[in-house]
């Protein structure tokens, strides 16, 4: 249990980049690219953990109370957000590429873009 | 490259790294007993300082008022480029109807649908606007609340079809309201340098500890926040939905 | 609360492998919804609510809209 988070994140961000290298469809791409980014979450949180804290809202105990690191919640909290707009941009640029050449395989991508130069 | 050759380095890359991700992952602090000084120290002083009782909002708008900042900015840069990507590559001739693909059965929406959209919706949005509000003293703050106002707007669509939705959804609303919230954050950052004080520094009253106007400048900060997340959301979801749309040459109805 | 946390890591492990190996996008979708779900449990159980809440919104509901959105363009545009 106190190595396991931090194998859990490692775990995730190898089948990400896994999921990244292997696939066939640009947009599985981009859900892996997520797994990889949920990774980092993972492991942000776990390094401000505390055994039997509670979160550090003190509305309803009084400060001075034991509380988990707000520091690295902050970070995340942020990312969260930021990451799903960037996301959106992957997205539309994919949506461009399927448009463009009708296809969305990232190894029949290339003989296409060749074919055009000729 | 061959995907077969790609996964084989990948494999072997995976191979070279696994002794050294064991030896981190071993190395660093157990889980559970972290040995940090930052995190604890702001939950020592943050309320007493900022008057604030949510430690993460306080760290997000006041503390390290600065990375959101960049945040900020960041969320503004990537929604700007999806948007002027996809307005690129649009035509002129869409109609407002959603697009129909022949061959595929057109099930019409069912009234219970319709119905419980009607009714959460706004309760929905009132909810993320609630949450927005009440970042000094709950869980909440400027993000969640606008992705959470972003998300009763899509129940709208689900409600109304596209062409309802259309009509409550106007596109120059959403852009201000999301360039004025960075905006917002700007000023507010910048204001307190022409009163004298440091970038960002927090000028305003304080207010009392557990109330819900409590935290001087980071009530503005927080606000400009939840304005720029919800029209940005709200802004990608126009954009993307409306790719869906029928050119005038398939709109024979 | 320990077997708790072992389990929601696990579990959270568990979703990420899914959404990789499900290839097909149309279902990588729900599986990314389910994925968002138990992050933000093990969020919650890590004692952040604040980011369980960020996750909850954005993972299950514009995330997945996103997505759905993207495919279906896509496949009119390739019929046009």
């Amino acid at each position: 249990m106190t190595v396991l988070p931090w194998f859990a994140a490692a775990w995730l961000f190898a089948i990400g980049i896994y999921g990244i290298a292997s696939s066939r469809n640009l947009i599985h791409l981009i859900g892996c690219l997520s797994v990889c980014q949920s990774s980092t979450y993972v492991l942000l949180l776990s390094v401000g953990y505390r055994w039997g804290a509670a979160a550090p809202i003190f509305y309803d105990h009084p400060p001075g109370t034991m509380a988990v690191d707000p520091v690295v919640q902050a970070l995340v909290l942020t990312d969260i957000v930021v990451g799903a707009t960037v996301t959106a941009l992957l997205l539309a640029m994919v949506l461009q590429v399927g448009r463009k050449y009708g296809e969305l395989d990232p190894q029949k991508l290339r003989p296409l873009v060749a074919r055009a130069h000729r | 490259m061959n995907r077969r050759w790609r996964i084989a380095l990948l494999g072997l890359a995976g191979i070279c790294l696994t002794p050294a991700i064991w030896r981190v992952a071993t190395a660093l602090p157990r889980f559970g007993e972290p040995s940090e000084q930052y995190g604890p120290a702001v939950n020592r002083l943050g309320p007493a300082l900022r008057h604030v009782s949510n430690m993460v909002s306080a760290v997000n708008f006041d503390f390290r008022g600065i990375d959101t900042l960049g945040e900020e900015f960041m969320l503004l840069g990537a929604i700007t480029g999806a948007v002027v990507l996809l307005r690129g590559a649009r035509g002129e001739d869409l109609t407002a109807k959603a697009a129909r693909l022949p061959g595929r059965q057109v099930i019409g929406r069912a009234e219970s649908t319709i119905l419980i959209c009607r009714l959460f919706s706004p309760a929905i949005m009132l909810f993320g606007l609630y949450m927005a509000l009440h970042a000094m003293v709950t869980p909440g703050g400027g993000f969640q609340g606008g992705v959470v106002i972003a998300s009763g707007l899509l129940l709208t669509y689900l409600g109304e079809g596209y062409r309802g939705w259309r009509r409550l959804i106007a596109s120059p609303v959403l852009a201000a309201l999301e360039g004025g919230g960075a905006l917002l954050f700007a000023l507010a950052g910048l204001a307190p340098m022409a009163a004298g004080g440091a970038f960002m520094q927090n000028v305003l009253p304080l207010g009392t500890f557990r109330d819900v106007f409590s935290g001087g400048l980071m009530l503005v900060t927080n606000a400009g926040v939840g304005l720029a997340v919800t029209g940005g959301f709200g802004m990608l979801f126009l954009e993307f939905l409306e790719e869906t749309r029928a050119t005038q040459s398939e709109d024979t109805r | 609360m320990t077997v708790l946390l072992a389990a929601l890591f696990l579990l959270v492990a568990l979703s990420g492998t899914g959404v990789v190996l499900t290839r097909e996008p149309r279902r990588q979708v729900f599986a990314l919804a389910v994925n968002g779900t138990v992050l933000t449990l093990l969020f919650f159980a890590l004692q952040a609510p604040d980011v369980a809440l960020s996750e909850l919104a954005v993972g299950t509901a514009a995330t997945p809209l996103l997505f759905l959105v993207t495919l279906a363009a896509v496949r009119i545009s390739r019929h046009r």
